[in-house]
Order: C-alpha cells, then structure tokens, then sequence
C-alpha cells in the first residue's frame, strides 16, 4: 500500500501499438482505494494487453502506469508483483512439475524469505482449505482438473499477499460450484480491504460482483462508472452488449 | 508404527555411503579399479551439477566440462605461474569459473531451448579450440601438467589412522577426496534445491511469465543456477585433475560432454541424485562391458563375433565389446528417452521419497457432507432453544 494507506493504479495515456496494429489508443484510468472494478469489452478490446502492461508483461509505447506514487510501467514483472499487484492468466498456469504445495510455496518465499517453512506451509494450507483444494496438497500441478487448476492459481496470489489483485476471465469454463467459490474468494479478498480488477465475459458475474465499471471498445475506454449507470450508456450498449439482447445479457 | 517408503530410501542412501567408504577393499585395492570408482565419482558430480541446471531450472547447457576444463585450467596456470599452492589455486579456480559462469549466464539470458544449446555449444568449442592452439599458457593439445595435492602432516597421520590401508596405492588419497568431494557437493546442492532458491528454480523451469507475476526474480534465479553448477563443474575439475596430474583439451570434447548428458538422462535429469547414480552405473557398466570375463567354453562358441568387431581373448578369458558397449549405451539412451523420460533411477527415488495421497476424493466429498449433516443438526438445535422448532427439510 502507499505511504498513506491507500491502494491507487493510475493508468496514464496509455498506448500500445504492434507494429501497424494499436491495441491501445490512450487509455487512461485511475482505481483508488479498495473497490472491485470490472473490466469488460468485447475481444479484442485491449483488456488483457491493458493487464500485460501494468503487470510489466508488456512495455506501453506510450504513457504511463502509476501505482501507490511510483511508475513502474519500467519495471520487469516480478519487482511490481513484490509492489502488490498479483494476476492470474486467461489460460491457467499452475506449475505443473510441482506440487501443490510447493505451487503455494514459491509466492510465499517471495513475500516472506525468512519465514519458516513450517509456518508458511500452515498459512498455504488455510487458504488452500478455503480454497477447497487442501486435500491436493502433494498432488502434481498437472494431475489437477482445469477448474482445480484455476482455484490454484487463486490460491497463489493470496500467498503474494498483494494490494491489487487483477483477475483475467476467473469464471472461464468453472463448474457453477466452483463458480460459487471463486465468488467467495473474491468477496473475501475484497472484505480484506485490497482492490480487485475482475476481467471476464460472464455478465451476470461481472455486474453482482463489480462496484464500478470499465469499459474497453477498439482500445478506447468508452464508458467509466457505477454498473448501473454503465449499462445504459448507449455507446456500451452499441458496442458491446447489444441493443436487442440487452435485457437478457443484464 | 505406520511402515513409510522414505524409511527404504534412508536404508538404501545408509547402504550406498557404506558401499562408498568400503569400496577399495570391496576390489581388493586394485589401482585399476580405485581409478574406476574415482572417475565414476567425477561424472557423478558433473552429472548431478548439470541436473541442476537442465533438470532444475530448464538451461540446457552443453558448456559443462568447459567450465569444468576451465577451472582446472586456471588452477594449473595459477600454480604454473603465479606460484600459488595447489589449494590456493582449486579456491582461484573455482572462482574464475563462477566469474566466467556469470558472464555467460547473463549472456544466455534471452536463450531458449535449441538457440541456448547452440550458444553454449559454440561457447565450449571456440575454448577447447583456444585452449588448443594456445600453447604458452595451456600447453596445447599436449595438455597442462598440474601438480598432485599434499596433505599437511597431521592430516594424513589422522588419514592412515583412519583408513589403515591409505597408501596401498596413489591412488586411495585420490579415490577418497572424490568421496568426499561427491558426498559435499550433493549434500550442497540438495540443501540448495530444498530452499526457496531450489523452489524458484523449478518455478521459473516451468513458467517463466508466471513466476515473475508471482515475484520470482528470474534474471537472478537463471543466472544463480549457472554459476552455481559451473563453479561446481570446475572444481570437480580441480580436483580430479590435480590427482591424475594432467589435464588435455580433449577431455573437453563435445562427445565427453554428450556423455555427461546422457549419464544425467538416464539417471533422471531432474533428480541430483538420480543423475548421480545415472553417471556412476554408466561409468561401471562402461568399464565392465570393455572386457566381459566368461568361462572358456562359452567363449569357444563366440568366436564368431571376431567377425563383428568383438574380439574374443581365450588366452585371457575375456570377450572385449570395443566399440560395440557404446552402441549398447546409445540404445539405452534411445530406449529411456523414448519410455521413460523421467530416468530410470529418479522414478525409483520419487516414488520412494514421496508422501502418501492425504484422503481420496470419494473421501473428501464424504467428509464435506458429514461436515454439512453437523450443521444441519446445530441449526435445528439452535432453533429448538430459540422457541422455534422446524422440521428438518430433507
């Protein structure tokens, strides 16, 4: 967190280009404090390019991106995650020639290098019963089901103990049980005062769970703001969610 | 008390460093011998070295015996020229090897897979190539004579007090400082692998992208690695070379290093001690397969290999393999790559070292609805003493 205690990612101007093709064409924003923010467009908007960039994945070609007073657009991936911003991957990326445990492990030495094992095992394995995936703990990375994998992955970022967590597409081809966990983990991550980026194309998850709203369109942020005000923006409604089948999307 | 597989694995690891300490008598101090066991004992340590870098964090290197070839070197130059004592130069050595190591660790970075073989290919034989031409400094392709270690006086008093039968031949001193040598450096790159670092290492093996999100410093992780194992190379190199008093550019050959690999893969790349045990099996095989002792009259009816490139000693008792143990060992490398990827020893090892699933799944559902009756009964109870009894709903 900043010097006062506040979580803040300003995004600043930001522009990526790929050779002839820009993904991003001035995206600004700035999240202050803890809130859960849904960030939605259709594909190919520029969210997960947008997440490559503050995650330090991706290098903008242009602007800035500030978090709790310090640029870090500059800085490579693992000295922003030691900042406390943690992700997870559209597509999961559990460690697969590991153990679960040992999956739990490698964040927690990162935040806590001199912590014992014994302790650190003990705080993997409360998150991981939460999680529902304890029983697992000497299984392999690669002998878990996809939605077990994902639930992994969450469990990770809780051991990095970061201020702001950006979840990419978590409810992506989840069981309606795991479903329901994946949304008490963001509950309980958002009741313990950090600050959530939840990307996904589920609509109904995105407006129960989002307090605000961000709206990519073609690289453009086309709408900002209270979920309810969002969904009758007509340029959102035009671009993205469709004037015929809104009701049935909200 | 419950029977665990990790009490077969201690047995077995108490059974092997009694086999290490007892060995010379166990071949009745043959200096042939001794020098055998002592060479397997310098492969294991290359083998599990290079483990560490491949297996554990994914850098397949093909520089290994050249940083193994250019700590000794150092060392013998050190000594040569510089006037430095031969123990003086094995700490000169092994840090020049780190330095280099870094070097080339940071040039290797942004290598990957088949580009950072190339690299690491090309690096090795620009220097065995250098090292060849060279002859000032390195001697050429006659080699570089390095002088043997002395131990202080009290030290080898203590030495033949404890082993009665040090001096039977030149080479027992020599055989033991390997032991030594292997048992330290395994035990420090078990040590190494089981800290955070050992956990990054495997990390950033399987998902570079994913380990930085979670803080790991990859750049750092990758580059410890290949100094860690070079500096490790080099001084098995040091050591060897210092008792065998010779070391020549051939030795850093790309064949001898292919061999190094090989060891480690049949092992079981991925486990220290599995391409340890890899490299000490292949050496002896190797050994033993050079000339087979088999009873006269079964050698009468192989006489007909002569033909095929054996050759059948009746005079000694002996069928000798000649090239033919190498296309055996070059099967075997087929077969274990092809069958069984994770080595032929570290499954043994893994399946022996690892612990027992915690519950079944069918268990684990079972226990969950048991939990869900538990609160079923508390809520009815609870209602009851509130006033307000309900029938359960099923």
């Amino acid at each position: 967190m900043s010097q006062n205690g506040t979580i803040r990612l300003e995004v600043r101007n930001v522009v990526k280009n790929f050779g002839g093709l820009q993904a991003l064409a001035g995206v600004s924003f700035t999240i202050e404090g803890p809130q859960l923010v849904g960030l939605i467009g259709p594909n190919g908007a520029g969210k997960t390019t947008l997440t490559n960039i503050i995650t330090g994945l991706l290098k903008p070609t242009k602007g800035e991106v500030w978090f709790n007073g310090r640029r870090i657009d500059p800085l490579r991936p693992y000295h922003i995650a030691r900042l406390g911003i943690g992700r997870t991957f559209q597509v999961t990326r559990a460690f697969r020639r590991m153990t679960v445990l040992e999956n739990m492990l490698a964040p927690g030495l990162v935040k806590h290098p001199y912590m014992s094992r014994k302790e650190l095992e003990k705080k993997a394995l409360e998150i991981m019963k939460f999680l529902t995936i304890d029983h697992l703990r000497y299984e392999m990375g690669s002998n878990l089901s996809g939605g077990q994998q994902k639930l992994l992955e969450l469990a990770r970022l809780l051991m990095l103990e970061p201020d702001l967590i950006i979840l990419d597409e978590p409810f992506a081809g989840v069981h309606p049980k795991l479903q329901r966990t994946i949304y008490g983990y963001i509950q309980r991550v958002r009741g313990e005062g950090k600050a959530i980026i939840l990307i996904s194309h589920d609509m109904e998850s995105i407006f129960t769970l989002s307090e605000r709203l961000i709206v990519l369109n073609f690289g453009e942020v086309i709408a900002d703001g209270p979920p309810e005000v969002v969904k009758e923006d007509p340029q959102v409604i035009e671009a993205y969610l469709g004037r015929d089948d809104e009701e049935d999307l909200i | 008390m419950k029977f665990r597989r990790i009490y077969i694995l201690w047995a077995l690891t108490a059974l092997f460093l009694v086999g290490l300490i007892f060995y010379p008598r166990l071949v009745n101090l043959q200096p042939y011998w001794v020098l055998v066991g002592m060479t397997a004992l310098f492969y294991a340590i290359l083998a599990s070295s290079w483990s560490l870098l491949a297996g554990y964090t994914g850098q397949f290197s093909f520089a290994h015996m050249a940083f193994m070839g250019l700590g000794t070197y150092a060392a013998g130059i050190l000594i040569r020229d510089m006037g430095f004592a031969p123990w003086q130069a094995t700490i000169g050595g092994v840090l020049i090897t780190g330095v280099v190591g870094l070097i080339i660790g940071y040039l290797c970075l942004r290598l990957r897979a088949v580009y950072l073989a190339l690299f690491t290919i090309a690096f090795a034989e620009i220097f065995r190539l250098v090292v060849k031409a060279e002859v000032k400094f390195t001697g050429g392709p006659n080699g570089l004579e390095l002088p043997t270690y002395t131990f202080p006086g009290w030290l080898q008093n203590l030495l033949r007090t404890i082993v009665p039968f040090w001096d039977a031949n030149v080479y027992i001193p020599a055989y033991y400082t390997m032991a030594f040598l292997f048992v330290a450096a395994l035990l420090f790159m078990f040590l190494l692998v089981r800290s955070r670092f050992g956990i990054f290492f495997r990390a950033v093996r399987e998902d570079e992208e994913a380990a930085a999100a979670l803080g790991v410093h990859v750049v750092n992780t990758r580059v410890l690695a290949f100094v860690v194992s070079s500096m490790i190379a080099g001084f098995a190199g040091i050591v060897f070379h210092h008792f065998i008093g010779l070391i020549v550019p051939d030795q850093m050959q790309i064949g001898r290093m292919s061999l190094i690999i090989a060891m480690a893969v049949i092992g079981g790349s991925q486990n220290l001690i599995g391409a340890a045990l890899g490299a000490i099996f292949i050496h002896f095989s190797l050994e033993w397969l050079q000339q087979i002792p088999l009873p006269t009259a079964v050698l009468q009816h192989l006489l007909f290999l002569n033909d095929w490139g054996f050759s059948v000693d009746l005079h000694a008792g002996v069928l000798r393999t000649n090239a033919w143990r190498m296309v055996g060992f070059g099967l075997l490398l087929m077969l274990t790559l092809r069958f069984w990827q994770n080595g032929l020893i570290s499954p043994i090892i893994d399946w022996l070292a690892r612990r027992e699933a915690v519950e079944s799944v069918a268990q684990r559902f079972q226990a969950e609805r048991d939990m869900d009756a538990v609160d079923d009964v508390q809520a009815i109870g609870s209602q009851a003493e509130a006033g307000n009894p309900q029938e359960p709903t099923s």
